[in-house]
């Protein structure tokens, strides 16, 4: 007799919490800003504003793709080597003499190829999340370091290698991208039928596919678009640093993680959004360009990156358990 | 009166050595005074009075949901009371933890076994009270000592084997070796042969009589008939959280057993009116898949079909292999007249097929998530115009299911975990309604709903039914499937066992049939 007990009167309106965790979180970003501004007199200058913003910018994408996995209750650990496969990707190309749009293309295209694998891995083969993801990270940097054979490809496209130090309107071209990954994704995950699925997925997936919602389709969606993302990125970082280097990008799945977690998802599924992980990654990304400008060790700043997913997360749990 | 097997060595531990008073043998060990539990308003067993004397094997029987699980998990400290008292040899205690049950020497056996699989029986046997030298475990003198308890009970297991190993019947009896081990004086075995075989069975009543005969009380939880005349001293009969009734065994026969199980005082059951039947929406020819084998039957427009038949009689099995969502191995589906395939969900949906499943919390609800969107999944698709989902029509569509279903909330914003077991049936309804069906499948549809929500979702069905819908109903609730079904399928171990028109068996025959006398 599995009886539930009755908890008529929990009215949770749900959306106005979001918002107002939404505000917090930006409360806090500009708190941190106007503290460095006090205390620093570098930080409000354009080139560090400009620097802060091109530092967040590539986290904050992989963020937002991450989110879609954890929001289906998964995990992408994949992300940080699919960036330094895909910046030695696209330098290799170019090497090759293929021209720039293709050769872009053609990254993106790995980028969806190595998702549809991860899916394939949880879906056809029954491996976790966890474990399918961590295999392709170390896979990812074996190959891409035995393409390289250990050293690194220089790019001497200059018209890709500027893109990234450009400015659009006084705004970095970084940035701009962060905003054309940022609205298509929010259309996705909040306005369309895919996003509702998503979160259908991680909320209960036996319920999801009783209720007709393809749920195999719906998690090769997810690890899809995080890997694209991660490609995605791996071409602004090539064009940043002007190499493929398979080492690059080092411990970014974690600073993606801990971006979306910062930013409200729950790493147990069907709770998260897309501004959460963006406002995320830039505090993340303040707090480590505060650090820089007051000489605080930078062994140090992982430290304080550690404790600080502690304390949001914790408060964002105190939150919910309140609301329940 | 300590267990057959003394190895228990917790004496440094203060608080478990609570001063055991023997009982002589056909005395109260353990007595219940108006033992109640409620959740929320369901009362899943009414106020209680059941006395069990000291050595005796005393079977409690009783249909799915008369409250068999809420009475052991009471016992045993894993829920606590609501009101009432139970006295153990005498005295009141709270038992409010299993372990305090455990230490007053209350142990239960379940029909799934709780043991850690991927240790050995060894370990299992000894878990939480390990043998000890320095803060170091000394596993071969508890391997020896497992195996000794082992070949002394008759069981012809290994020790040192990992659980995992053994069949479901073997694990069964290790949790059995394991209780009768530690010192315990109140055995509660739930429906313990379920998974076991004929000989194992044999095993495992040879070990129950050899506790007996040591002074131990078992309580013996079975569906099966035979097995409590073979066992019992005494049984008593629940029915809908009430204890109805104690006999003594030799006092007593099937017949009045079962009596006292049927509900007859049939209250709050809407009977539909008679409507006319119309043509057949579905047939299945010797439909086999994982749980059920060999099942023909059909539905026709405006009449309900019901599934009655005990849990894992493969009634749900069956429901679930129509929808889809599982393989089938043989058989055919006819859909008004026409062969079809239902290779997944989206084909018994696209067909016309609607499932309410068994359960709310595992199949049927994305608990943490709002009202709306579970009402609106199966439909996002109808919602959506090109990429986006046009909001107005998604808020229309839930607040309409909210407001004819009743849902007792302020906004389709709520989570569904937020709500009651009858409101959260009605979301599941609502999503299926705002999809629209021919045939639904409503598995266990009153499971832990109120009496007034149990009326308005038997008025729900009329409404279907004048639509030209039809129905099939699981219940395990006779009365329920006995009122409402036009006719009445019987189902026992995977097979469709009995056909009836409405009333044309008794309770007594059906209930029969579904046991298995």
């Amino acid at each position: 007799m599995s009886v539930e007990t009755t908890t008529e009167t929990a009215p949770v309106p749900k959306k106005g919490m979001n918002i107002l965790f939404g505000l917090t979180l930006l409360g806090l970003l500009l708190f941190l800003w106007l503290l460095l501004g006090l205390s620093t007199t570098s930080f409000w200058t354009s080139n560090n504003i400009s620097n802060l913003l091109r530092q967040g910018s590539m986290t904050a994408i992989l963020a937002v793709g991450q989110t879609f996995v954890i929001i289906t209750a998964g995990i992408d650990l994949s992300v940080g080597a699919v960036v330094g496969f895909s910046s030695v990707t696209v330098a290799w190309l170019l090497q090759q003499g293929v021209p720039l749009w293709p050769a872009m293309g053609i990254t993106l295209l790995v980028g969806v190829a190595i998702g549809a694998f991860h899916a394939f891995g949880i879906v056809r083969m029954g491996l976790p999340a966890f474990i399918i993801t961590l295999a392709t990270l170390t896979s990812l940097r074996g190959i891409g370091l035995l393409v390289t054979n250990g050293s690194t490809i220089s790019i001497s496209n200059e018209a890709f290698t500027n893109f990234s130090r450009a400015d659009f309107l006084g705004i970095p071209s970084l940035f701009w991208m962060v905003i054309a990954v940022a609205i298509p994704a929010y259309i996705f995950l909040h306005l369309s039928r895919w996003g509702r699925y998503l979160f259908a997925v991680g909320s209960n997936s036996e319920a999801a596919r009783l209720s007709g919602v393809n749920v195999n389709r719906t998690i090769y969606l997810a690890y899809i678009l995080s890997s694209t993302c991660a490609a995605f990125v791996g071409l602004l970082l090539a064009s940043r640093i002007g190499i493929g280097n398979a080492t690059q990008a080092e411990g970014w799945e974690l600073q993606a993680i801990a971006s979306s977690v910062i930013g409200g998802t729950s790493l147990f599924g069907a709770v998260g959004s897309v501004h959460g992980p963006l406002l995320g990654a830039f505090i993340l990304a303040t707090i480590n360009n505060g650090a820089n400008l007051l000489n605080v060790n930078a062994f140090v700043q992982r430290i304080i990156t550690g404790v600080l997913i502690i304390v949001i997360v914790y408060f964002d749990q105190l939150r919910r358990r309140g609301s329940r | 009166m300590t267990g057959l097997y003394d190895v228990s060595h917790r004496h440094d531990d203060g608080a478990t050595t609570i001063a055991k008073h023997p009982v002589p043998k056909g005395q109260p060990i353990l007595e219940m005074r108006g033992l109640q539990k409620k959740y929320g308003a369901v009362e899943a067993l009414k106020p209680a009075n059941i006395t069990f004397l000291s050595g005796e094997i005393h079977a409690i029987v009783g249909e799915n949901g008369a409250g068999k699980s809420t009475l052991i998990k009471l016992l045993t400290g894993v829920i606590r009371r609501t009101s009432g008292e139970v006295f153990w040899c005498g005295d009141a205690v709270q038992l409010a933890t299993p372990n305090e049950a455990i230490s007053r020497g209350i142990n239960a056996v379940h029909q799934e076994v709780v043991l850690c699989r991927h240790l050995s029986v060894a370990a299992n046997m000894f878990l939480g009270d390990e043998i000890n030298k320095n803060g170091l475990m000394r596993k071969r003198a508890m391997t020896d000592a497992a195996q000794a308890v082992l070949n002394d009970l008759g069981f012809n297991l290994p020790a040192a084997a990992l659980l995992s190993d053994l069949t479901i019947g073997q694990q069964q009896l290790v949790a059995t070796a394991r209780a009768a081990m530690r010192g315990t004086q109140f055995l509660i075995f739930d429906e313990p042969t379920a998974y076991l075989t004929r000989q194992e069975s044999a095993q495992l009543f040879r070990l129950i009589r050899r506790l007996q005969a040591e002074g131990v009380t078992i309580v013996y939880i079975s569906h099966r008939m035979e097995e409590v005349f073979e066992l019992a001293d005494r049984v008593s009969v629940l029915r809908d959280g009430t204890h109805i009734g104690t006999r003594k065994i030799a006092e007593t026969n099937d017949a009045e057993l079962i009596a006292m199980m049927i509900n007859r005082t049939i209250e709050q059951i809407y009977h539909k009116e008679t409507l006319p039947i119309g043509a057949t929406i579905v047939e299945t020819r010797g439909l086999s898949g994982p749980g059920f084998t060999d099942v023909s039957l059909s539905v026709r427009a405006g009449e309900i079909v019901g599934l009655y038949g005990l849990i894992g009689a493969g009634r749900s099995e069956f429901a679930l292999g129509l929808y889809g969502r599982q393989p089938l191995s043989a058989g055919e589906v006819h859909w008004q007249g026409n062969k079809v395939r239902i290779r997944n969900e989206r084909d018994a949906m696209d067909l016309g097929i609607a499932l309410a499943p068994e359960s709310r919390r595992d199949q049927g609800l994305c608990l943490n998530l709002p009202i709306g969107l579970n009402i609106n999944l199966p439909v996002f698709d109808r919602l959506s115009r090109g990429l986006t989902i046009n909001r107005g029509r998604e808020i229309e569509n839930a607040d309409r299911q909210i407001k004819d279903l009743k849902i007792k909330t302020p906004t389709r914003r709520v989570l569904a975990s937020a709500m009651s077991g009858g409101n959260q049936q009605k979301i599941v309804i609502g999503k299926w309604l705002s999809h629209g069906a021919k045939l639904f499948i409503f598995d266990e549809p009153t499971v832990g709903v109120d009496v007034g929500t149990k009326a308005e979702i038997y008025r729900l069905f009329a409404r279907l039914l004048e639509q030209g819908a039809g129905i099939i109903l699981i219940s395990s609730y006779l009365p329920e499937v006995y009122e409402l079904s036009d006719r009445l399928h019987v189902f026992r171990q995977g097979k469709l066992v009995a056909s009836h028109t409405y009333r044309s068996a008794s309770h007594e025959e059906v209930l029969t049939q579904a046991i298995g006398v």
